[in-house]
């Protein structure tokens, strides 16, 4: 409506008068055509000729600012080594939807290095094509655990890994010191700790604003199970069970899988120790109740060290491997890749690209990082890059030890991504307390079933 | 709308008038007068373009897409009226669609009542007036995610949170607001309301000043109360102004996206999942295009429908 008001009176004076009405017309001709070049411009060059060697190489890689000053630095040494150009952008809000994006537009970047979590579904939908390891230099460097992140369900590979790493648990020290707890080794303790934390009053300011676990476990990415996951495993439980052969079972219905989900139930529901805003909590939004005092116990990556250590202090929490539960100490430990993007102008320059990413050097660059910057590279994936000589810091050490004792990947099932969005979207409500965790969990395992027999893995 | 009223005017005006005044009509004028009436096209063509790149062939698109299994890569498979069944049979969607016309009736309705009140409590000529209503329009022109982000921290649901603070003045609270199935559709509605009344504050201050003021002083010599004025004399000279702000706020709704995304991403339990924070979801976290467009065209459909009933309707009352 406002928008009528506005054109029709400056459309009439503009019209009256004859003299002026040349000058006028000429900027809104040129207007016209200056639209009909640009949108014919984006419309009839989807991309670049084939096999153009000195095309720009467009890198996209899901991060934030302190990561991506650290991307910027490897980029810049690349094309001061070899001349080639490459346009590198940082994204991390509603990364996978921009590559869908991208994806449906036919016109994709030619690198991308995200979390391995998206092999399946890139493999799917024909983004990124099969890669011969024999033919990339250096790919023989790289650990054979590594390659497993960049192996799909058919044992081909689908992208070359880049960084690895498993979640740890980070503790505030100075509260649990204050209260006497020891450092939780079990479920039991760490529940302990975490009621401690929620009504003992571990920052002293007299007020019970404090909170045991930190959770973000929005719906929003599947961070739910992302996050849950954990619990699930150290229970006993999982969401599918590999029977061989390529073929998987849905284990979420399991006694062991229930008495888990029941377990992590109770964390929100009865002893109520969870951030009170878990259920609609993303990642990003959740670092700053760690750093700021709000919640004492958070279980993530180790890329969030540098950002704690600036901005809460590295004497102030400590890092343990997870507390041990009925069915064991599992993590998650996946990490991320370097997809070669399909549609690609220069190939060449894509196979160059990513055997630098593997050198020794790059990978330590990766890791090694100034105050407040994100490492890229978590735990390096080529064999000859040794954590604890690059970043001398236990820390790093404590989660090289997770993730080969204790670290696994989600299944290797064709695209597990459905599966975790289900299985968030079931979890989620569970932990709303306002539902039959059996029955909920009997309703999950239909729909994964169903999920199974659409990717022709059901056994 | 902006097309078809400038549109109209534009040829109206420069034709009509000049060319009664020319007489007769010869093949050279003629085709100057061709020339004149091409002249608002000219101007219209920016728009038009634009609207054409941006939109009608998007929307185009989007209807193609509807009919396929999207995979742009592997080639796109053709499957019929397959993806509306899909929709129609997800209980997801059927959800959404639930909590969409509650949030939008609920967000509607109270838009309007609170946009009502701070009209009339600012109505007037005072300069002070004139500032006080910018600082209450604020709300409509911030960005809706800035605006999300800081109701998050407003509704932290700890006692402690800002607003559980505000409610412990009064002994209320705590509440749960976007945490709790419970609570979380409401707390949305609330930012909306917040957020959409002073756009119908403004609307309905112009209302008011169209309300000849003798009708007030009429109807209080005839010894009426602030109410029954209110009632009998206010309200109804509103009503132009009441289905233009009803129909646009239905309509805007149906739609709703930007609020709930940012506020609890259609969580917790999918409690606050309206129609189009499902459709996002489906195409771009299920990566099922196909299905999502489906959805997007129903939904167009449905508010086209909507507008046309509306316009008919209008026009038939207008008629009588």
């Amino acid at each position: 409506m406002p928008d009528n008001a506005v054109s029709r009176p400056s459309l009439r004076s503009s019209v009256r008068s004859r003299g002026r009405k040349t000058a006028v017309v000429a900027p809104a001709l040129v207007a016209v055509c200056a639209a009909v070049a640009a949108g014919c411009g984006t419309s009839t060059s989807p991309s670049a000729p084939q096999g153009d060697p000195n095309a720009p190489l467009e890198v996209w890689t899901r991060s934030q600012d302190s990561a991506a000053k650290v991307y910027t630095r490897i980029f810049e040494e690349f094309t001061k080594k070899t001349g080639q150009k490459v346009e590198y952008k940082a994204v991390f809000n509603d990364f996978d939807k921009q590559i869908q994006q991208r994806a449906a537009n036919k016109d994709l970047p030619d690198l991308v290095i995200t979390d391995t979590g998206s092999l399946g579904v890139f493999t799917q939908q024909g983004l990124v094509g099969e890669v011969d390891r024999a033919s990339l230099a250096g790919a023989a460097d790289v650990s054979e655990r590594a390659w497993g992140n960049a192996r799909t369900s058919d044992g081909k590979f689908h992208a070359v890994p880049w960084s690895t790493q498993a979640t740890v648990t980070l503790i505030r020290k100075d509260w649990r010191e204050k209260l006497g707890k020891p450092v939780p080794a079990t479920h039991e303790q760490l529940l302990d700790l975490a009621k401690a934390f929620t009504s003992q009053d571990p920052d002293g300011n007299g007020q019970a604003d404090t909170y045991g676990i930190l959770a973000p476990a929005t719906t929003d990415r599947g961070y739910t199970l992302w996050w849950a996951s954990n619990f699930l495993w150290q229970g006993g439980g999982d969401v599918l069970k590999d029977s061989g052969n390529g073929k998987f079972q849905v284990a979420i219905d399991s006694p062991e899988s229930q008495r888990s989900v029941e377990w992590i139930r109770g964390l929100f529901c009865d002893s109520k120790v969870m951030n009170p805003n878990a259920l609609t909590l993303t990642t990003n939004d959740a670092h700053p109740l760690f750093e700021t005092g709000k919640v004492g116990i958070y279980t993530t990556g180790p890329y969030m060290f540098s950002r704690f250590d600036k901005n809460l202090g590295k004497d102030k929490y400590e890092v343990i491997p997870a507390p041990r539960g009925p069915g064991g100490d599992t993590v998650l430990g996946e990490g991320e890749d370097m997809y070669i993007m399909a549609g690609s102008p220069n190939p060449a320059g894509q196979k160059k690209l990513v055997e630098f990413m593997l050198t020794p050097e790059v990978q330590q660059m990766g890791m090694k990082v100034q105050a407040g910057e994100t490492p890229v590279v978590r735990l390096p994936v080529n064999k000859n890059v040794d954590v604890k000589t690059v970043l001398n810091d236990p820390r790093w050490d404590t989660t090289k030890q997770v993730y080969e004792s204790a670290g696994r990947p989600f299944p290797a099932v064709p695209n597990f991504q459905p599966f975790r969005q289900k299985t968030s979207e079931s979890l989620n409500k569970i932990f709303t307390c306002t539902t039959d965790t059996r029955a909920e969990l009997g309703k999950l395992a239909g729909e994964l079933t169903k999920e199974l027999s659409t990717q022709g893995i059901k056994q | 709308m902006t097309i078809g009223i400038t549109g109209r005017e534009a040829t109206a005006v420069p034709g009509a008038t000049r060319s009664a005044r020319d007489g007769g009509i010869t093949a050279p004028r003629r085709r100057r007068h061709w020339g004149r009436s091409l002249i608002p096209w000219a101007f219209l063509a920016p728009a038009l373009l634009l609207f054409l790149y941006f939109k009608f062939i998007p929307m185009a698109e989007g209807i193609r897409l509807s009919l396929y299994k999207v995979q742009p890569f592997l080639g796109d498979i053709f499957v019929g009226m397959d993806n509306y069944a899909a929709v129609l049979d997800d209980t997801a969607f059927q959800e959404a669609a639930y909590h969409t016309v509650v949030l939008a009736f609920g967000q509607t309705f109270g838009s309007m009542v609170v946009g009502f009140f701070l009209a009339l409590l600012l109505e007037g000529q005072a300069k002070s007036l004139w500032f006080v209503r910018s600082a209450v329009f604020l709300p409509v022109v911030a960005a809706t995610a800035v605006v999300g982000e800081i109701w998050r921290v407003l509704y932290f649901p700890d006692p402690n949170g800002f607003l559980n603070e505000v409610l412990s003045w009064v002994g209320a609270g705590p509440s749960t607001f976007l945490d709790h199935p419970d609570t979380a559709l409401t707390s949305v509605m609330m930012v909306g309301i917040w957020k959409h009344a002073p756009y119908d504050m403004v609307l309905i201050l112009a209302g008011l000043a169209g309300i000849d003021r003798e009708q007030y002083e009429a109807s209080a010599l005839d010894g009426t109360t602030v109410f029954q004025r209110l009632w009998y004399v206010t309200l109804p000279a509103l009503r132009p102004v009441i289905t233009i702000l009803l129909t646009l706020a239905a309509i805007r709704g149906l739609r709703v996206f930007t609020e709930v995304y940012v506020l609890t991403g259609g969580g917790p339990a999918g409690a606050t999942s309206v129609w189009m924070t499902t459709v996002f979801s489906r195409g771009f976290e299920k990566n099922d295009i196909g299905v999502a467009s489906a959805a997007s065209v129903m939904l167009f459909l449905v508010t086209f429908l909507l507008t046309v009933i509306v316009q008919v309707w209008r026009r038939a009352r207008e008629a009588r």
